[in-house]
């Protein structure tokens, strides 16, 4: 089992883990029938499915019909996911993580816009500097908070990343724009805008390769591979030895330190795995949103955050998949149409829509009702194996 | 007992344990009862597997654990016993360093671990079962105990990143299970097991760090006469099998007399008689303190 789903009443969950796929206990023969290889990879290989089928799913005439959103879906998944690695994993609620999306969304818009040593390598040196920045943040702000008790820890991190906002917003040496962010000049040299659809240039292919799809210079599918590589990682430092040793603290704490782990150097390191990943993200999201904005350091985007995991399932991998999708989806879809078209008659609902966080807040609240703990990705799952069991029980 | 114990630590022939604490102390402690000690083998804290010396543990002006020293020797089986309250809890929090001591010191194999943290002690040989069933409920069972064979393995801290957990400890965490003798679906949830199961599971976890020393809270409790019977049998198994020291705290007097070396009797967080079963049953303060009128069933 390569996600921790400890609430699920999903069996499929739980016997999956070491005879492969799936153990005798286990009904589907559906799943049986696979390779060992798809139940320990089922993470990835579904990573790589929601990379390749997300854009043309939005771009759906019916859905959003427009491509744009899925980047930023990809980009807060990656933060999301990072952000759970602390909280879903390792059971720490941080309220600041922003600070760590801003780190590196600011080190790359301020490298781009010129500030940085090399100009040509803009982006590059800023998203190193802010990933780097966002992990030393975050161990010694670990190494002074994670023994201080859940409250504690919310608010401390809190307080710093509100700190951090006020220092940008104090636009220090000039550098970070203040109350306008960054925006003029922050692109790197190798990409190129046109119309807010951004292609990439950076490697310069040759001629005879005939570009079919349109994939080569495809700003999307370099999102989608950064996204990989980073979400594979997390995966990987989530089904390793030492990801289990998170999950036994966040599962109990008093029993992991009598069985003589070391709760509160994991929590140290986990929070700056997670504050370096989230830095990440913030760093694609500058070349995205063509720069810096304030808003994405405020305490808006830290309880955003914690919402898009509790929404999707922190216990599952896959949960700030679900979150997200969801989250986005709705805030795009609710804005995005602005007659209710019924056929017979046609109702301007604009207005009413304007108030779209009201409806997301419902759709919230629904969620935690109907899947306390779970999440949409815990209902979700739980449902397809009962699909399942029924699906065999009829082909039986 | 307690004598003994002072007398070897401060490494004074004369000394004894009332005029030793006392001076950094001051304060009197009516230990008249101590007159009825069965004088146990002398063991020095050093050769002793796991030794207290004068620890003490107190919640403001409550002492729940009373300059409490102990010696256990190397291989023996010993129970802890006392009323509600005596302190017994309090003693293996203390020993384990859950509890920091307020005064005294915990000797394990002759090195001192007082000043060790909690995380440190069960990589010296030192582990733990709960009073109550402390287990990761969502959790399968395998995992409740590979992730300690793993902890236990790979140190307090470990950036082991590059494998598959599944990889790692499963074997050994299989082998203990069936060592206690749990024949559950490994993959069930550990919440799911009836409550002697969990029992077990704690004992199993408590293995999963390879101890030397090995103190059990009621591993007993609430289990039924067929139930508890099977776990003392247990106990003893493991116990030779692995060549443990173990620390027993129970309230069965039936399994406490049947399969401890010796017996320690706690009451109101101090020492009121150590000494084999034969001498604990026939032990004036022991009777009056504890037993009360449970002779009959001595």
């Amino acid at each position: 089992m390569t996600d921790a789903n400890p609430t699920s009443t999903d069996r499929d969950a739980q016997t999956d883990t070491e005879r492969g796929a799936h153990s005798e206990t286990t009904s589907s023969g559906v799943f049986s029938r696979l390779p060992d290889w798809v139940g320990r990879y089922r993470i990835p290989i579904g990573l790589v499915l929601f990379v390749l089928l997300l854009r043309p799913v939005v771009a759906l005439p019916f859905l959003l019909g427009f491509e744009s959103v899925a980047t930023t879906i990809l980009i807060i998944v990656l933060f999301v996911a990072a952000f759970n690695l602390l909280f879903g994993y390792t059971g720490l609620l941080s309220f600041g993580h922003a600070m760590f999306f801003g780190f590196g969304m600011y080190g790359a818009a301020i490298a781009m816009s010129g500030h940085g040593p090399a100009p040509e390598l803009g982006f590059l040196v800023g998203a190193v500097v802010g990933v780097a920045l966002a992990a030393f943040v975050g161990y010694t702000l670990g190494r002074l908070t994670v023994g201080k008790g859940e409250i504690y820890f919310a608010f401390l991190t809190l307080a710093a990343a509100e700190a951090v906002y006020f220092i940008a917003n104090r636009d220090p040496f000039g550098i970070t724009g203040g109350s306008n962010g960054i925006s003029g000049g922050a692109q790197p040299g190798w990409i190129e805008s046109f119309r807010g659809e951004l292609t990439v240039t950076l490697i310069p292919w040759p001629d005879a390769l005939v570009d079919v799809f349109g994939w080569l210079d495809d700003w999307y599918l370099l999102v989608g591979l950064v996204f990989l590589l980073a979400m594979g990682a997390l995966w990987q430092v989530v089904r390793s030895p030492f990801g289990r040793s998170l999950i036994a603290i966040r599962e109990n704490e008093n029993l992991a330190r009598a069985m003589g782990i070391d709760t509160a150097r994991y929590k140290v390191w986990a929070f700056t795995i997670s504050g370096a990943f989230s830095a990440l993200a913030g760093a694609l999201m500058a070349i995205n949103n063509h720069g810096a904005s304030q808003e994405w350091l405020s305490v808006f985007t830290s309880g955003d955050t914690v919402l898009m995991a509790v929404l999707g399932g922190v216990h599952y991998f896959f949960g700030a998949v679900a979150g997200v999708f969801v989250w986005e989806f709705t805030a795009d879809y609710l804005t995005d149409f602005a007659v209710l078209d019924l056929g017979f008659i046609a109702v301007d609902i604009s207005r009413e829509l304007s108030h779209w966080q009201f409806l997301l807040g419902a759709v919230f609240v629904v969620i935690v009702l109907v899947s306390p703990n779970d999440g949409i990705w815990g209902y979700v799952r739980a449902y397809a194996a009962r699909g399942w069991a029924r699906i065999e029980e009829v082909l039986r | 007992m307690t004598d003994h114990d002072a007398t070897a630590r401060t490494g004074d022939a004369d000394a004894t344990a009332e005029t030793a604490p006392e001076p950094t102390r001051g304060e009197p402690h009516a230990r008249d009862d101590r007159e009825d000690d069965q004088p146990d083998p002398v063991v020095e804290p050093q050769a002793a597997a796991l030794a207290t010396t004068d620890i003490r543990r107190t919640f403001g002006e409550v002492v729940a654990v009373d300059d409490i020293s102990i010696a256990v020797e190397p291989g023996e089986l010993r129970a802890v016993i006392g009323p509600n309250g005596a302190g017994k809890t309090t003693l293996f929090n203390t020993i384990m360093g859950s509890l920091p001591a307020t005064a005294g010191s915990v000797h394990l194999d002759g090195e001192d671990v007082t000043d060790r943290d909690e995380h440190e002690r069960p990589h010296m040989g030192l582990a733990r079962s709960f009073q109550s069933n402390e287990l990761m409920a969502d959790q399968s069972v395998l995992e409740n105990v590979r992730v300690f064979v793993q902890t236990a393995d790979r140190g307090a801290f470990s950036f082991d990143l590059f494998r598959d957990h599944r990889d790692v400890g499963r074997e050994r965490a299989l082998d203990l299970l069936d060592t206690v003798g749990l024949d559950a679906d490994p993959e069930a949830l550990a919440k799911n097991l009836s409550h002697g199961d969990q029992r077990r599971l704690g004992i199993a976890m408590a293995l999963a760090t390879d101890p030397e020393v090995l103190l059990l809270d009621e591993p007993t409790s609430g289990m039924s006469p067929g139930a508890t019977r099977a776990t003392a049998d247990l106990v003893q198994q493991v116990q030779s099998e692995l060549d443990l020291t173990v620390v027993l705290i129970e309230h069965d007097m039936d399994v406490v007399l049947s399969i401890s070396d010796r017996i320690t009797v706690l009451d109101r967080g101090s020492v009121i008689a150590t000494g084999p079963p034969e001498s604990i049953r026939e032990n004036d303060a022991v009777q009056s303190a504890y037993l009360g009128g449970m002779r009959e069933e001595l």
